[in-house]
């Protein structure tokens, strides 16, 4: 692919007046980084390449570029036009989709920020080349378009009308020219003193699906979508700046003005994100595993974290490791970690090949920072790079998956982590080591689920989420219901489900039907009614307890018939009670539980609730007294928003827990008020 | 004298007055005291009769408290894992310096205490001053006396911690700071800036707490009845001894940097169950008795060092104040001397 790659880069970019190296400037290759060129049997369809060349100037932060798009239309429709993202557009001015959706979730000022932070993408030249014909110039007919939402003010979608459709299973060659202004980041793009992280950097073409263009605006709170391809990419930086980039490098070559040009080349993914500095440490390490393929692992690091070095690569291996296990094998054989700089805006990240962690200088080894963010980012080398679902329709599929299998691998490794707090600006961290932090709820994030529990149905397009609220449900609510799953049909049933969606949908675009289909299947029930609860609806799941009683077998009023018919006042045997649990469905949600009741001889009562009715009334007679009861005891659905009225008891201790930790509490409001009596 | 001279009579001074320091922790706790147990009826009522409860009483639980959270607000959103042992401290001078938002009832409560102590500092400056007991009184009856003067220059302390606060330290933390660090791709050359920044509102406040403080002191001890006069001269001696002011402030603040670090190295994590809560709950009361201690040793160490640089150990202008018979006892008073005539 990389052959046939260069020699149309060489012809079209000759074409059209663009060269990588200047004219009459020698240039020379001081270094090759990779091993030769492999040709690799095809994982993807591989239907939309990229040959780029790309040139960073950081006086003036402009990113300039040549790209030759390969694209093969791969639907059953033909193409009339072409649709390409330019996602830089989104932070153009504050009338953009993506800023307007921002404003209305951080407030105005969100978008008072200086000149120079904002960015723009021009696409200075679009020409559709096809087989056996000449370039055909685009570039004063492409337009702007907003699928979305009409708003004429947003120019991240481009459409270039086509001269002549593309028939399905037609490919077609389009040359593009563009220059850009970087961004002081957003959205974990952009750039901070000599530091940048480049993503979503370059024209990029949509996605054709039968039902036409899949293509849509930029929004804040969804990311991305595209089709599998190779990418061949020359970037161009100040000489001694140290890249790191989307697939291997394979070659460096020393430019006469003083720039250093870096040859990159990836098989089989869907994105190429890149980073550049003079600053980072490069680390090198590799994951080993007897079953799983060995993985080269590159760090990039920044100067502060040197210590930190270990940690980023165990976390890395963490994720490879159980991920391997437990869904399938990491197919490229290297990853790319990248530190980045503080305040950069960039941590957090997924790209495919290489991802952006995030840690800080003061970092507690008992908590786990940087371990969860990378062990996630890593994780979406799985879910989102191999299994390449739309995060801008259905983000949960890879953001709510890879939560839950972030929480489970950190369950494997990282025990016990506690709960930190940051003090003075969020620079001192303090570690409550009482206060240890649980998968269950803690690494499914329950606590911000259930702060927007009601906010959308989870099987609205992700990009009409409410900004304010999208995170909770795409990436908690998604991670709460997995493990749902896992305590209902087992770990050996879920694994088996998760690990067949992934390696059906491996270099895919699966949807949410389609992992509801393998669950199906591979579990052999049907969890429909469990998928209309959690993810195609908003109803919040609360059982509870709504009474508890126990008392002796006693009885008032008239007893017997006829004659022997008398009148009887209260009498307690003392050697038979009634016991009777109400239990109370408060939420909207329905879901199957157990009800338990202990009696005060440690006997175990278990009755299964279906759930459905508002409440339900459980009875039993025995010698002795009930001890407690509860719902759902097992804490299987971890969607139940208030677990403390789960259970009732009869020597309760609220009064003695009340008393410690209001004293306790005590404690820190009299030394608030001695912190105040500094002024008097 | 010097100000080491007068932290050691400082702490003389206090030492001598046990009671004093026994009233000044009462007061704190009976303000705390009915807003911790309105907590524990909030606590108490959430919990109700769970199962839950036994695991918060015997320990911590991170999934309720974080279910606690989601319902509580006012005094309650106050209650979080950051108030366990030594949390508590970094939680509340945290708080303080990066001016974050109090919850409106809390703001109550210091209002209130700080109110009281405004009320009781000025029997306690006398109490200090004089360097011998005033019994209750005198304690109080000076209490009364200055609590007008205290209360006018109050609301003019009031009124420069409110700029301190609500300007200066947005021009520090806002308009300094964040330029200073927008471009800062190091976090440890932000953080030494925000240091930076934090000595100097700091230093602003000592300074302004520094001048109120021998305010007070000259209030009490050369008995002015104008607060207004009492900053000046308060000022006046502050800026002409500043370097014993400041030595002495630095005694005490180090004195007060200790205390924490001691209490950083032993405060006990989250109360468990039995004995061990009365243990953790009781070193918590050690601290803060110890806080009370340190805030009196301000007050006896300034006091001390004024009356060396102005007068002389244990002056004061003003006779001991009493409280004023009723005429009752006037009369029968005023009878006897007749007689004795």
């Amino acid at each position: 692919m990389y052959g046939r790659f260069g020699a149309v880069l060489a012809v079209t970019v000759a074409a059209v007046g663009g060269a990588t190296v200047p004219a009459g400037q020698a240039a020379r290759t001081t270094q090759q980084t990779a091993t030769p060129q492999q040709v690799t049997a095809p994982l993807s369809p591989r239907n939309a390449s990229y040959a780029i060349s790309a040139r960073l100037d950081p006086a003036s932060r402009t990113l300039t570029g040549d790209e030759l798009l390969t694209w093969r239309n791969v639907s059953r429709i033909p193409a009339t036009t072409l649709r390409f993202h330019l996602y830089y557009n989104a932070w153009r001015n504050t009338r953009s989709t993506w800023m307007r959706e921002r404003l209305l979730s951080a407030g105005p000022e969100a978008g008072n920020r200086p000149e120079g932070d904002w960015s723009w993408i021009d696409v200075t030249s679009l020409r559709v080349i096809r087989a056996g014909g000449g370039p055909v110039d685009l570039t004063s007919k492409l337009r702007f378009i907003s699928p979305d939402d009409g708003n004429p003010d947003d120019r991240t979608v481009l459409e270039a009308p086509l001269d002549a459709s593309v028939a399905p299973g037609e490919t077609i060659n389009v040359q593009i020219a563009w220059s850009s202004r970087v961004p002081r980041t957003f959205s974990r793009t952009g750039t901070i003193g000599t530091y940048y992280f480049l993503a979503q950097w370059f024209p990029k073409i949509g996605v054709l699906e039968d039902s036409g263009w899949n293509c849509h605006q930029f929004h804040a709170s969804t990311e991305f979508f595209a089709d599998f391809g190779s990418y061949d990419v020359r970037l161009t930086v100040p000489r001694g700046w140290i890249v790191g980039a989307t697939g291997l490098e394979r070659g460096r070559r020393d430019e006469a003005d003083g720039t250093t040009t870096h040859h990159y080349y990836q098989d089989d993914v869907h994105d190429f994100a890149w980073t550049t500095s003079p600053e980072y440490l490069e680390r090198r390490a590799r994951f080993e595993h007897p079953t799983l393929p060995p993985v080269d692992m590159r760090l990039l690091l920044q100067p502060e974290h040197e210590g930190q070095a270990d940690r980023h690569f165990r976390a890395t291996e963490a994720a490879l490791k159980y991920y391997g296990e437990w869904f399938g094998a990491y197919a490229y054989g290297h990853i790319t970690i990248v530190d980045p700089a503080w305040q950069s805006g960039a941590g957090g990240m997924e790209y495919p090949t290489l991802f952006t962690a995030g840690t800080r200088w003061l970092a507690p080894r008992s908590v786990t920072q940087p371990e969860s963010v990378t062990i996630h980012e890593a994780g979406h080398q799985f879910w989102y790079g191999i299994v390449a679902n739309n995060e801008f329709e259905h983000a949960w599929l890879d953001e709510g998956l890879n939560t839950f299998s972030t929480a489970r691998t950190i369950e494997q490794v990282y025990q016990p982590n506690y709960y930190a707090k940051r003090y003075f600006g969020g620079f001192v961290p303090w570690v409550f080591r009482d206060v240890p932090i649980s998968r269950a709820t803690d690494g499914n994030r329950l606590s911000g689920y259930r702060a927007v529990a009601k906010s959308d149905d989870q099987s609205t397009p992700t990009w009409q989420y409410s900004t304010r609220t999208a995170g909770g449900i795409t990436y908690n609510k998604t991670a709460l219901w997995l493990h749902t799953l896992e305590r209902m049909l087992g770990w050996e049933t879920l694994q088996r489900i998760m690990s067949a969606y992934f390696s059906r949908w491996a270099f895919k675009h699966p949807k949410p039907e389609d992992f509801f289909a393998v669950a199906n299947d591979v579990s052999g029930r049907d969890l429909t009614w469990f998928f209309d609860q959690v993810h195609r609806s908003s109803n919040v799941f609360d059982y509870g307890i709504e009474l508890l009683r126990t008392e002796p077998v006693s009885g008032r009023g008239f007893f017997g018939d006829d004659s022997q018919r008398v009148f009887s006042t209260p009498r307690a045997s003392g050697d038979a009670y009634r016991s009777v649990v109400v239990v109370r469905r408060f939420g909207e949600g329905i879901f199957p539980v157990d009800v338990r009741l202990v009696l005060e001889n440690n006997e175990e009562i278990r009755w299964r609730w279906d759930g459905q009715a508002r409440w339900k009334l459980f009875e039993v007679e025995r010698p002795v007294r009930a001890a407690f009861a509860q719902v759902d005891p097992e804490r299987v659905l971890l969607l139940d928003v208030n677990y403390t009225n789960n259970s009732a008891t009869l020597k309760p201790q609220a009064t003695r827990a009340a008393r410690k930790w209001s004293l306790a509490w005590l404690i820190w409001l009299q030394d608030h008020l001695l912190t105040y009596g500094f002024f008097i | 004298m010097t100000p080491w001279s007068a932290f050691r009579e400082g702490v003389r001074r206090v030492n001598a007055a046990p009671l004093l320091l026994a009233g000044m922790v009462a007061v704190t706790l009976l303000i705390a005291l009915p807003l911790s147990l309105a907590l524990r009826g909030m606590i108490a009522s959430h919990l109700g009769g769970s199962l839950a409860a036994d695991g918060v009483a015997d320990g911590t639980s991170s999934d309720w408290w974080q279910e606690f959270a989601a319902q509580a607000s006012g005094l309650g959103a106050t209650f979080a894992p950051s108030i366990i042992g030594f949390g508590a401290v970094l939680d509340n001078v945290s708080g303080l310096l990066d001016n974050l938002p109090l919850a409106a009832t809390i703001t109550g409560a210091t209002a209130a205490w700080m109110v009281v102590w405004s009320f009781l500092s000025g029997g306690v400056l006398d109490r200090l001053a004089r360097a011998r007991p005033t019994r209750a009184e005198g304690f109080f009856a000076a209490s009364g006396v200055y609590f007008w003067r205290f209360l006018r220059l109050g609301a003019i302390a009031g009124f420069i911690y409110y700029l301190l606060f609500a300007y200066v330290h947005d021009v520090i933390f806002v308009d300094v700071y964040e330029p200073l660090t927008r471009n800062l791709t190091v976090e440890r050359t932000a953080f030494a800036v925000r240091v930076a920044c934090y000595l100097l509102f700091g230093s602003m406040l000592a300074a302004a707490t520094l001048a109120f403080d021998y305010a007070r002191i000259r209030i009490v001890v050369e008995d002015r009845r104008s607060a207004l006069g009492g900053l000046m001269a308060g000022l006046r001696f502050a800026r002409r001894h500043a370097g014993g002011t400041i030595g002495l402030y630095l005694l005490n603040a180090a004195a007060y940097v200790l205390v924490v670090l001691v209490y950083a190295a032993v405060a006990p994590g989250a109360p468990r169950s039995g004995l061990s809560v009365w243990l953790v709950l009781g070193i918590g009361q050690i601290y803060i008795v110890v806080r009370h201690y340190l805030k009196l040793l301000f007050y006896g160490s300034q006091t001390a060092y004024f009356q060396g640089a102005f007068a002389h150990a244990a002056y004061a202008a003003g006779p001991p104040i009493v409280w004023p018979d009723s005429p009752a006892a006037e009369a029968i008073g005023n009878a006897d001397a007749a007689v004795r005539r």
